[in-house]
């Protein structure tokens, strides 16, 4: 039961880092920009918590699993112990890159200049919120590049890891 | 056992495409059609068919995806006689393996039905010269093959949750039926 859990959250963490980077990305160049920025918020707050669930899910059935393969084999002498380590840093990484997105990088997406601005304040305000886009873009990239490489990771585990 | 490697990449494509078809389901029922409710009804609808659209080019992606990286994984492991019926019924880790063939079959027929039959029927438009009692009729037909939609959904995620149960019996031991949570069955 513990490696249906551990499938199943996994599948849906990088479930949704693919439906976000291949499905809704390319779908708001049909859509303006306000409502962009209301789906996303919406969208964000959401996934933010859906994604720190399930990486903490996979952390607890993960512990629960280990075991299971007996004991003495996870040391770094092991080729087993060193990929272990190795998704052990990835899920931490992970979770940073999560927690700076939902914490950081998505509330920068929604600020909003005040009604009397300057036009270059305000221009200096779109060209910040340009900015966030891209910051939140390459971390959705690398998000998705450290959830994949984790996956050959973890696939290789049932074979006796591949470090 | 064949090659390291081979079983390795094998269980990656498998993993990727289930994470694809299972994870990619949920979120788009859970998160981005939570989204889509937030916004005016003229660009939810847009949001609707872009997002559809291309979902339904990865879903369709990861069941090819699923065949091929399943067929591999049976090579892998040197069970390939049982693709062909040989034995499939002998052992827990056969009937785990017609289980996940079976359930594989019913998302490729929901998704062909959804793609085929029930999508066409939402793109198509009504001419200007139409009377009030067919524009009705048009928006009961539509209701209904969105209600159709909606249960062919549901359905696919129910699905959805139960095909990783049968691969991780799979994955980590000799199938559900002998070792996992449907082992009273008694079919290994």
């Amino acid at each position: 039961m513990a490696a249906y859990v551990v499938m199943l959250a996994w599948s849906v963490y990088l479930g949704g880092a693919l439906v976000m980077e291949l499905v809704w990305r390319p779908a708001q160049e049909h859509l303006p920009m306000a409502q962009i920025g209301v789906a996303c918020q919406v969208m964000g707050r959401r996934y933010r918590w859906l994604a720190l669930a399930m990486l903490a899910v996979i952390a607890a059935t993960g512990l629960a699993l280990l075991p299971a393969r007996g004991p003495g084999t996870l040391t770094l002498s092991t080729g087993y112990g060193r990929t272990v380590a190795a998704l052990v840093g990835c899920w931490v990484l992970l979770v940073a890159l999560v927690v700076g997105m939902a914490f950081a990088a998505h509330p920068a997406l929604h600020a909003r200049g005040a009604a009397d601005l300057t036009p270059e304040a305000r221009a200096e305000a779109r060209a910040g919120v340009g900015r966030a886009i891209r910051r939140m873009d390459a971390l959705l990239r690398v998000e998705l590049a450290v959830a994949l490489v984790a996956t050959l990771l973890g696939a290789s585990l049932p074979a006796g890891g591949m470090l | 056992m064949r090659s390291y490697w081979f079983g390795v990449i094998a269980t990656y494509l498998h993993l990727i495409a289930m994470a694809t078809y299972v994870g990619g389901s949920l979120i788009m029922e859970f998160v981005v059609g939570h989204a889509q409710k937030s916004i005016p009804p003229a660009q939810a609808q847009v949001m609707g068919e872009k997002t559809a659209d291309r979902f339904l080019l990865l879903a369709w992606s990861a069941l090819g995806l699923l065949l091929v990286s399943g067929i591999m994984q049976a090579y892998a492991k040197s069970v390939e006689p049982m693709l062909m019926g040989d034995g499939l019924f002998d052992s827990g880790y056969g009937w785990s393996l017609f289980l996940m063939i079976a359930l594989w079959a019913v998302l490729v027929v929901n998704g062909s039905i959804m793609t085929f039959v029930l999508r066409p029927r939402l793109k198509g438009k009504m001419g200007a010269q139409v009377g009030a009692a067919q524009v009705q009729a048009r928006q009961d037909h539509l209701m209904k093959t969105v209600r159709q939609m909606q249960w062919i959904t549901r359905a696919d995620l129910v699905i959805a949750l139960l095909v990783p149960l049968a691969g991780a019996g799979l994955l980590h031991g000799n199938g559900l039926f002998t070792t996992g949570v449907l082992a009273p069955l008694g079919l290994g």
